[in-house]
């Protein structure tokens, strides 16, 4: 009896509560902001509750994946990038059936995006790589043709979903870790410089001016071709008009007349700061900065190469999003829809979220361990 | 595990790095927060208080067409629409009231559309009334302050010049369907939006992408009323808002002739049928009218229920296209393939003369001749000339089906012409596969007969018919039928050139074609041609009537009068001429749907149009015909009274004689007495 509770005690004493308490912040910061985004239109006022429901699942699916061991992830690393391939093969495959962008895949009353657990997938599998691979030197071309593989494959099926914004995420994402796995300096100039180039050229000269317009129709079917950036104005209105302390909560005149048809996913950021103005995005972001550094920290603390991989990977998956979210918001990049992690609304990005949380608190108990 | 510890310790200084580039980062964020919100947040703020942006749609203007001579044939006017931004309604029960009361509507209706629109972002506007008069239009623009929100929105309205005429070949267009949107946007690639007009019919379907240009779209700021105030452009905070200009489309040249199509359409005044003019060396086709009709602008105005209940309710379907959409048995105007059949064949000679009795008994079954008296001894051209059934009844014995379905597809029955409009049919040629394929049985030498004289299953559009004579008057040279010469800009630049495209050489003798064509004069020129009272003045036509049963009759039937039957019994009367016959220029071909004989229902159609064309093209020929027709004409009516005269004369003496006879018998009896 002595002996149980001391283990219970003692998981506790050991369970590392940061990253979810940070999360946590910053979702229950989300829900207030979505519940005053959605007020203006009657059919979605009721979506503060699903998400709240969300946010139940993916906290228990985090916290059931934090009480796996780090040596798991390693071992089943494959085997999980394998799966979600092939569930984004089925998708691509079900998808030409239905019509438009078809990333959904339903399980019986399940209905979720392979692609989103595809990033988590591909960070397992590149730092399953990297942590037995190359690891006495510097990374070169030669060295990159694997890995690139293993993330190109399955950005490349995302982006034929069609979902430009998630596919091109993962080679980020990818950058960032190859990068942390002491990519050539040399390397990486050689792969920006070509990056830019060929895609500067190929947008510019490459193509007509029609035809621009209808990649962009056939990437994102919902967005309005035609009409360059109506909601990046909206957009960029609602987040000015927000100024240094902001409207206040629920007095976002934006939100109510349906300006930003996305108000409630991709937009937040904009009524966010609408409402709470240039004190509150600051305030905002500094949380999803000292949670960016959680991860950083944890990179530096854990002694295992893969953990470190790992870390590094996860703590790209929520920069990345952060970043191109609110930079799309801002008028600073083009609207791919990407949604702010914890703010947005949608069941998959958050169980995602909460699964990365998850690993990161695993690796971070395991530190405690000998 | 040991020394694992030391490579991700060897790796920390990478890790640094990443830490200050995310750093870096948001300070980007930072920064561009700080000129949103602090820097130019004033002026952001009076936006989103006033909600002064607004993006409105430049619609482009649609191509115009014109005819081959450059006369419009369609072309855009402006139109107004009364719309309500329910965003910009203040005192919504006021507003629709006034409104209502300048439109003579009622105010419960505008309301019912407003509430139908409910769904839609406020800053949508919803189309109150369609089409307003100038008048309407001066006072609710005058009336506006009183009524905020409530707006006349104006746009380019497309015209048709001639109505009815020619409605079929230009076809209409109207909004995009919900049905449809999904469709042709894969179809086409084309990002089309719910309210945007597109072609459904005719040259307007198929030339759509060409006529319809690119919206444009601006950013205009407009006053809390909802009215528009000044463009936004060049503004420091909207640097990247673009105003987009509207390209226009591009406009079509047609190979039509306007005044043909004119000619044609009047001349089939009281006729349900269709009209296919070409040119017979080049495939430009010059005329294409079906009737009855409808009017094109009608649709793009928005269509009215009663005007689309006339055109659904109306039993003679004008909706039809009846040059392409529909298909006929040709009748008798399909000998001229089979007669060529037989003589390429060898079946015939072209001088052998048969015996062509009232009848031709094939087993048990009689098959009639047209002529209850019969022919007589008859050639080929005469067959032509008198439309002799029993000759052909002859050949049909010995001339397989194949090989005479061989000879039709050549001349491009039986498959599309590939003619740039929607819908068109194939007809039908049929032959011992097909049958077997249809129904399972094998071919019967009676159903040749009658395929022979062009009825069973044998079926063809009017323009099938037409490319097929050109191709005889032309030597055999088969072309692709057309009708638009060129897609240019509004600058005059040619986008697209269409030329003369020859699909094949028909390979048939010179001399078998030359005695055709010499059987095809006789139709028309000769006394007792088929056509002979139709031959008009000044065109020198050769040509073929058709008369094609609509269902099986009994003999006795067949020789009661067609007139006389129910409308829906009475023979399809089908002319296909050309001209001149010597030199020819142009093909026509007409169908009168029930206009009982080809000759008197549909020649005089084919005669007017012909006229109509070489008067304008060839007037130098049409006159020197012209005489030496009245000339001929003359010389006939002399001929005609000297021919009358003489049987007047005989019937005299023979009267004198009876006179005589009847004297003499008195003078015999009184002398007797």
């Amino acid at each position: 009896m002595r002996f149980n509770t001391s283990v219970i005690f003692d998981v506790f004493k050991r369970y590392d509560f940061s990253f979810f308490g940070i999360c946590s912040t910053i979702f229950f910061i989300g829900i207030l902001n979505l519940y005053s985004a959605t007020q203006g239109s009657p059919h979605m006022a009721s979506l503060y509750k699903t998400q709240l429901a969300y946010f139940g699942i993916s906290l228990a699916a985090g916290m059931a994946v934090s009480f796996f061991g780090p040596k798991n992830f390693y071992r089943y690393a494959y085997t999980f990038y394998f799966i979600n391939v092939f569930l984004l093969v089925i998708v691509l495959v079900m998808g030409h059936k239905g019509m438009g962008a078809q990333r959904w895949l339903v399980l019986g009353p399940i209905r979720f995006q392979p692609s989103e657990i595809m990033k988590l997938s591909v960070v397992l599998g590149l730092a399953r790589w990297w942590s037995k691979h190359d690891t006495d030197r510097e990374l070169g071309i030669k060295e990159l043709i694997i890995p690139f593989g293993i993330c190109f494959v399955p950005a490349l099926l995302i982006i034929l979903e069609p979902d430009l914004g998630t596919g091109l995420l993962i080679l980020l994402i990818f950058f960032v870790m190859a990068f942390y796995r002491k990519l050539k300096w040399k390397t990486l100039v050689i792969i920006a410089l070509i990056g830019t180039i060929s895609g500067v050229v190929m947008y510019n000269f490459g193509l007509k001016d029609y035809q621009r317009r209808r990649i962009l129709t056939f990437l994102d079917p919902t967005a309005d071709a035609r009409g360059s950036g109506y909601n990046a104005i909206q957009s960029r209105i609602a987040i000015g008009s927000g100024q240094f302390l902001g409207k206040g909560w629920k007095k976002s005149t934006q939100a109510s007349l349906n300006y930003l048809p996305e108000n409630h996913t991709d937009f937040v950021f904009s009524i966010f700061n609408e409402e709470q103005g240039f004190v509150g995005a600051l305030l905002l972001i500094s949380l999803y900065i000292v949670l960016f550094f959680r991860f950083i920290w944890l990179a530096s603390s854990v002694t295992r190469l893969f953990d470190a991989v790992v870390s590094v990977g996860l703590m790209s998956i929520f920069f990345w999003h952060t970043f191109i979210n609110m930079g799309m918001v801002m008028g600073l990049m083009p609207v791919v829809g990407l949604p702010l992690p914890l703010m947005s609304y949608g069941g998959s990005s958050l169980v995602t979220f909460g699964l990365c949380c998850g690993i990161a608190t695993s690796l971070s108990n395991s530190r405690n361990l000998f | 595990m040991f020394g694992e510890d030391d490579v991700v310790r060897s790796h920390k200084g990478r890790l640094t790095l990443i830490g200050n580039i995310v750093i870096f980062f948001f300070l980007i964020i930072i920064a561009r927060l700080w000129y949103l919100q602090i820097y130019s947040g004033k002026e952001l703020y009076r936006y989103s208080i006033e909600n002064t942006l607004r993006k409105e749609t430049v619609k482009a203007a649609r191509g115009m067409i014109f005819s081959r001579n450059n006369q419009l044939l369609i072309h855009n006017i402006p139109r107004f629409d009364a719309i309500i931004i329910p965003q910009y309604l203040k005192n919504k029960n006021a507003s629709v009231d006034k409104l209502a009361q300048i439109l003579k509507m009622s105010s419960k209706d505008i309301k019912k559309t407003l509430k139908k629109n409910r769904g839609q972002a406020k800053y949508r506007p919803v189309v109150i009334k369609k089409n307003i008069s100038r008048k309407e239009v001066a006072i609710i623009e005058t009336e506006n302050f009183k009524m905020p929100g409530v707006l006349v929105h104006s746009f380019i309205s497309r015209e048709y010049s001639d109505k009815e005429i020619g409605g079929h070949l230009l076809g209409y267009i109207s909004e995009i369907s919900q049905h449809q949107l999904p469709k042709y946007r894969k179809r086409d690639k084309f990002n089309y939006k719910l309210g945007d007009f597109i072609g459904q019919a005719g040259l307007e379907e198929e030339m759509d992408l060409e006529l319809r240009g690119d919206d444009g779209h601006e950013f205009v700021r407009v006053d809390a009323r909802g009215r528009v105030r000044k463009h936004v452009s060049g503004s420091e905070i909207f640097s990247d808002v673009r105003n987009r200009k509207a390209v226009p489309g591009n406009n079509l040249r047609l190979t039509i002739d306007r005044d043909m199509q004119i000619t044609a359409y009047n001349s089939l005044e009281g006729k349900v049928g269709s009209a296919v003019a070409i040119d017979v060396n080049t495939g430009e086709i010059l005329t294409m009218v079906s009737r009855p009709s409808f009017d094109p602008t009608q649709f793009s105005r928005g269509l009215t229920t009663e005007y689309w209940k006339s055109l659904v309710d109306n039993t003679k379907n004008p909706l039809r296209d009846r040059t392409i959409q529909e298909h006929y048995s040709p009748g008798s105007t399909f000998k001229t393939f089979t007669a060529l059949a037989a003589l390429e064949e060898g079946i015939i000679t072209k001088d052998q003369k048969v015996k062509c009795g009232p009848t031709f008994k094939l087993g048990r079954r009689r098959y009639h001749d047209w002529n209850r008296g019969g022919h007589g001894l008859t050639d080929v051209y005469k067959s032509l000339k008198r439309s002799v059934d029993v000759y052909f009844y002859k050949i049909a014995t010995q001339l397989d089906i194949d090989v005479l379905a061989r000879y039709a597809r050549k001349f491009g029955f039986g498959s599309k012409t590939g003619i740039m409009l929607p819908r068109e049919t194939s007809g039908l040629i049929p032959d011992r596969e097909w049958k077997k394929k249809r129904y399972g049985e094998d071919w019967q030498l009676g159903e040749t007969l009658s395929c022979s004289i062009g009825q069973s299953y044998i079926l063809a559009t009017p323009l099938q018919l037409a490319v097929a004579y050109a191709a005889i008057a032309n030597k055999g040279k088969l072309y692709h039928p057309y009708l638009i010469r060129e897609v240019f800009k509004n600058d005059g630049e040619v986008v697209k050139k269409f030329s003369p495209k020859m699909v094949s050489q028909v390979n048939v003798s010179e001399d078998s074609l030359n005695a055709i064509k010499k059987g095809l004069y006789q139709v028309v020129n000769e006394r007792k041609g088929t056509a002979w009272w139709y031959r008009g003045i000044g065109i020198h036509m050769a040509g073929k009537t058709g008369t094609s049963q609509v269902k099986s009759m009994t003999s006795k039937e067949l020789f009661s009068k067609c007139e006389e039957m129910p409308y829906k019994d009475r023979h399809h009367g089908i002319f296909v001429g050309y001209a001149p016959a010597d030199d020819p220029k142009i093909a026509v071909s007409v169908v009168v749907e029930h206009g009982c004989h080809g000759s008197s229902a549909a020649a005089p159609v084919v005669r007017d149009v012909i006229t109509n064309y070489m008067k304008k093209y060839h007037p130098q020929t049409y006159n020197k015909f012209a005489e030496e027709d009245k000339k001929a004409l003359k010389e006939f009516w002399k001929k005609e009274k000297i021919r009358k005269d003489k049987i007047k004369k005989a019937k005299e003496k023979e009267k004198l004689e009876k006179e005589k006879e009847q004297a003499e018998k008195e003078a015999e009896k009184s002398e007797e007495a």
